[in-house]
């Protein structure tokens, strides 16, 4: 029988006030961080994503205070990295820097993938992936209307993709305009530059770092819905009337449940790598464009960019459903 | 070693044949037409297996040359033993990786180690695996400023 | 040549040095030690030259990759376990050198034959980087399917006392290599659902899994045969034990050549990797040699053979990066990110831009080169005492540092099981002398000829007379038949030939090695 006492409502007073304060997440993000965060990255070292990660680290470590640690998860094109995150313990001490392909493209292609956007929280985006179709500057087309008038005399021709949404694109392209393009598996951004710059395929499917070689490749066409700061004069390829354009963004993942006063710090911490002078020297020499989404247009680009392309890939008949 | 090679030559022409028939019609879809099929080098791989290996149980049977009078079996209980142990220490090291932390996990896959191997002296069983996952903290924490998990 | 001499100006002062300096003796213990490689030790130590100068910080960064090269010889040679796969044919005749007491003298051939092959390979990234950059382009992947195809006779020589074991070994090794995303048609190959194998069995965990964890099982299973050994051994008893003679500098420069030239050009080509050019290697200098029966039991020249390649190929496949940004290596791939980080872009832009900080960059190597003999020799009597320490201790601690290394592969637990896995199958193939030298051929070369068959395939329009465009390929191709079609016909003699050869192989029983 319990037994009222004084003793047992002080002591169930006081479990009620220690349980409020310790759902009062607000007021731990006071003190957030109070110590060093994780940050995992989906590819290994030496990569696009690796190297912007790790400039964005020392951006961040230097806005909150604490240290950065990258981490390298590689693993089905980050999906392993991205499960990992799921499981985490939602405090923001662990997040992953990422491309967001990896919640809004990858679980269509991948049958093991399954997890959706809301699984995740976002504390923002940082650059942009410049994903275009690359040639070589010498070639006598510059969009992709020329690329088909091209393809149309010289059937049999090459194309290297790196993975299924390069063949999307070209299987799009070449199915509503019947041309006749064998297409070459590559294995790596590497192994695609070696592509280009040996002339073994004519076009190629680049995520961006064909800019470093200016003389001598170009871009035939921004498969992203803006069109490239590199490259200006290049049409998008939903200019060109092909609805496929679909963006990919650095992004900071971290587990659901997440505390919003968290989520808004990392983005503030972020927001100050636009205004960094060596996170733009490096992103400038990688030829990657800053481009800032807060913590609500994240979440906003996330929902929108997993319907589209959910869209374009049943099309594609990449998804059966 | 003859009567080993035909045990394995046996051994590895079933594997094949599992693989083969079994493996890999379920965990390799047919790929889409117009592209070599993901299962032919693999299944090219266990042709080759199957095929070799039931020339070497034959070669083994067929051997006229009589056995060296010294040939034991090619692998000794120590080494069976040994191999077993390993195994032991490390499923006690992930387990504890898994359940606790992976400091203590490390300190097992030493002292288990140095036990198995017949160490009792406890000065050794203490400071070696101290000493080592000190020497590690050390390198990569400190040294090279970069956390292993 | 004259931006080279202010490149020398700039770089031998203290300040730099010093970081080079560290860079190769990190990297040397990284590479001695089991389990830790040189791609964990780059990555790792990228952070920490944030606050170096471009310079320091990359001449610190490559020491590390040059270092851990020649690192990996020492635990090849003195415990049978390679520092990394690369190393995988030292250990073939470099333990049982050590085991006759031979080990410094092993241990010095093997950082001569390093520092060599790892200097010349510099040289020619300096002087013939664009040009030669610009020829590697021509190697498309019509060729390289052709040279893979070439490679695979190696494969031959490389079995140990059993062609036709090696043969299966080699064919289980590329059939657990197409475990993983087919990269043309995206299909998951016997994956299990684990997304952790949609890449596949990571090279580096199997490697410390199947050659040292499992040499490990091995010796410790023997542990009071080897330890009593080890007591007898007395390490260097004669000066001839522990020197190079000049008799054998004779013998081993040739292969040195051998071994740069392939390291070399094995570098140059992407994709390849050390531990291919080593084993190409090896391979070449064992046809070419008058007693090549005789390798494994202990001969010097296979030490020179792997290790002048295995350390060759570090600088050239730098060469693709220099000249056109293009990484061919692991490392190199590593490095692109410290190479921007620090403010140098890779590619041919780099020479106009930048060539002060290029030549910086080509000096500091060069000194790596001979900061890396210095480091090593002094290195020599104090790690040829390890055969002298009791088995018992040595292995826990081997044990730990494989762990270590094989976790920090992918910073997860699935790389140890992957590790564990391959150290009960690198137990089997030790004993049954299943050559596992084979099978790491199959595994990594496996991959990189069917792709590149796919290619081909697609590239030659599915019609084999455009390989008429691909005059380099055709060459290969014919070598490769020349080749099978002489060993066949080497072989045949007594049709029963090979057959009892085989067999009476197989009766041989060769402690050391399998």
């Amino acid at each position: 029988m319990y037994e009222i006492t004084k003793r047992g409502l002080l002591g169930m007073a006081a479990a009620a006030l220690l349980g409020t304060v310790g759902f009062g997440h607000a007021g731990m993000a006071a003190d957030y961080p109070t110590g060093p965060i994780t940050m995992l990255v989906g590819y290994g070292a030496g990569g696009q994503t690796d190297l912007v990660a790790r400039a964005t680290a020392k951006v961040m470590a230097g806005e909150l205070g604490v240290p950065i640690n990258v981490v390298n998860k590689p693993g089905a094109g980050g999906a392993v990295a991205a499960r990992d995150i799921a499981k985490a313990k939602p405090d923001g001490y662990t997040m992953l820097f990422h491309s967001n392909s990896v919640i809004n493209s990858a679980p269509f292609i991948m049958e093991q993938v399954d997890y959706k956007p809301e699984d995740f929280e976002y504390a923002g985006m940082i650059t942009a992936y410049q994903v275009g179709m690359a040639s070589q500057k010498d070639q006598p087309f510059n969009t992709i209307a020329e690329y088909v008038a091209w393809a149309k005399k010289n059937p049999g021709s090459s194309y290297g993709a790196l993975s299924p949404e390069a063949r999307l694109y070209i299987t799009e392209i070449a199915k509503q305009n019947g041309l006749d393009v064998n297409i070459v598996p590559l294995k790596s951004g590497s192994e695609m530059i070696n592509a280009l710059l040996g002339n073994q395929v004519a076009l190629a499917f680049s995520g961006g770092i064909h800019y470093r070689y200016p003389d001598e490749l170009k871009t035939v066409s921004a498969l992203t819905t803006f069109r490239h700061t590199s490259a200006p004069d290049v049409p998008t390829i939903e200019e060109e009337g092909y609805p496929l354009g679909m963006d990919s963004r650095t992004t900071l993942i971290l587990p659901k449940g997440t505390p919003r006063p968290i989520l808004d710090r990392l983005a503030g911490a972020l927001k100050a790598a636009e205004t960094d002078a060596d996170f733009e020297k490096v992103t400038s020499a990688a030829n990657i464009p800053i481009k800032y989404l807060g913590v609500d247009e994240s979440y906003t680009e996330m929902r929108d960019t997993y319907a589209k392309n959910k869209g374009i890939m049943k099309r594609a008949g990449l998804i059966s459903d | 070693m003859r009567r080993a090679n035909i045990i394995s030559g046996v051994i590895l022409a079933i594997f094949g044949l599992v693989m083969l028939a079994v493996v890999i019609p379920l965990q390799i879809d047919p790929g889409p037409d117009g592209m070599m099929s993901p299962r032919l080098v693999p299944g090219m791989m266990m042709g080759v297996v199957i095929a070799l290996s039931l020339l070497l149980v034959i070669n083994n049977i067929r051997a006229k040359e009589p056995e060296a009078a010294d040939a034991g079996p090619p692998i000794s209980r120590n080494e069976l033993l040994a191999l077993a142990k390993i195994g032991a220490v490390f499923g006690a090291a992930i387990l504890l990786y898994l359940l606790v932390s992976p400091l203590p996990a490390g300190a097992v896959i030493v002292i288990g180690a140095l036990v198995a191997l017949g160490e009792r002296r406890p000065l050794v069983l203490i400071a070696m695996p101290a000493g080592l996952l000190a020497a590690i903290w050390f390198l990569f924490y400190k040294v090279l400023g970069t956390g292993i998990v | 040549m004259s931006d080279l001499l202010i490149g020398f100006q700039d770089v031998l002062n203290p300040a730099t040095l010093i970081w080079v300096a560290i860079g190769v003796t990190l990297g040397y213990v990284l590479g001695a030690l089991p389990g830790l490689g040189k791609a964990t030790g780059v990555a790792v130590c990228i952070p920490l030259t944030f606050y170096l100068g471009p310079v320091a910080a990359l001449g610190m960064l490559i020491g590390i990759a040059k270092g851990s090269a020649a690192g990996s010889a020492v635990s090849a040679i003195l415990l049978n376990t390679p520092g990394e796969p690369s190393s995988a044919p030292t250990a073939l005749d470099g333990y049982p050198l050590a085991r006759q007491g031979k080990a410094q003298k092993a241990l010095k051939m093997g950082l001569f034959a390093s520092v060599i092959g790892d200097f010349v390979s510099t040289v020619i990234l300096i002087a013939l980087a664009a040009p030669l950059a610009r020829y590697a382009l021509l190697i498309g992947p019509v060729e390289i399917c052709a040279i893979l195809l070439f490679s695979l006779t190696f494969i031959g020589g490389l079995s140990g006392n059993s062609l036709i074991k090696g043969l299966i070994a080699g064919a289980m090794g590329v059939f657990f290599s197409t475990i993983g995303l087919e990269a043309e048609t995206f299909v998951s190959r016997m994956t299990l659902g684990l997304l952790e194998l949609e890449d596949g069995i990571a090279l580096v965990p199997m490697a410390i899994g199947m050659l040292a964890v499992a040499e490990m099982a091995v010796q410790a299973g023997n542990v009071k045969v080897l330890d009593s050994e080890g007591a007898r051994i007395t390490d260097g008893a004669s000066r001839s034990d522990r020197v190079v003679l000049a008799s054998e500098w004779r013998r081993c420069l040739p292969v040195i050549a051998r071994g740069t030239l392939i390291g070399s050009v094995v570098g140059i080509l992407p994709g390849l990797g050390a531990s291919v050019g080593s084993f190409l290697s090896y391979g070449a200098t064992k046809k070419a040699s008058k007693t090549p029966e005789k390798y494994g039991t202990g001969m010097i020249e296979g030490v020179a053979a792997a290790e002048s390649a295995d350390n060759a190929v570090v600088p050239s496949s730098l060469i693709p990066l220099f000249a056109l940004g293009i990484p061919g290596s692991v490392i190199a791939a590593i490095l692109i990110a410290a190479f921007i980080l620090h403010g140098l872009t890779p590619g041919p832009l780099m020479f106009q831009q930048q060539p002060r900080l290029v030549a910086d960059v080509y000096a500091a190597m060069l000194c790596a080169s001979v900061i890396l003999l210095i480091v090593g020799y002094t290195g020599q009597r104090l790690f040829a005492q390890v055969i002298k320490a009791p088995l018992r201790l040595i292995i826990p601690g081997v044990l730990l540092l494989c762990t270590v290394g094989a976790y920090m592969e992918t910073s997860s637990v699935f790389s140890i099981y992957v590790m564990l896995f391959f150290t009960v199958i690198g137990f089997f193939a030790r004993k049954l002398d299943f050559s596992f030298v084979t099978f790491l051929i199959g595994f990594v070369i496996g991959p990189n000829l069917e792709l590149s068959f796919r290619q081909s395939l697609q590239l030659l329009d599915h019609n084999a007379v455009n390989l008429a465009k691909h005059p380099i390929a055709v060459v290969f191709i014919l070598l490769t038949v020349a080749v099978v079609w002489w060993i066949g016909r080497g072989k045949n003699p007594a049709a029963g030939g090979q057959v009892t050869r085989s067999s009476r192989a197989t009766e041989k029983h060769v402690p050391t090695n399998s």
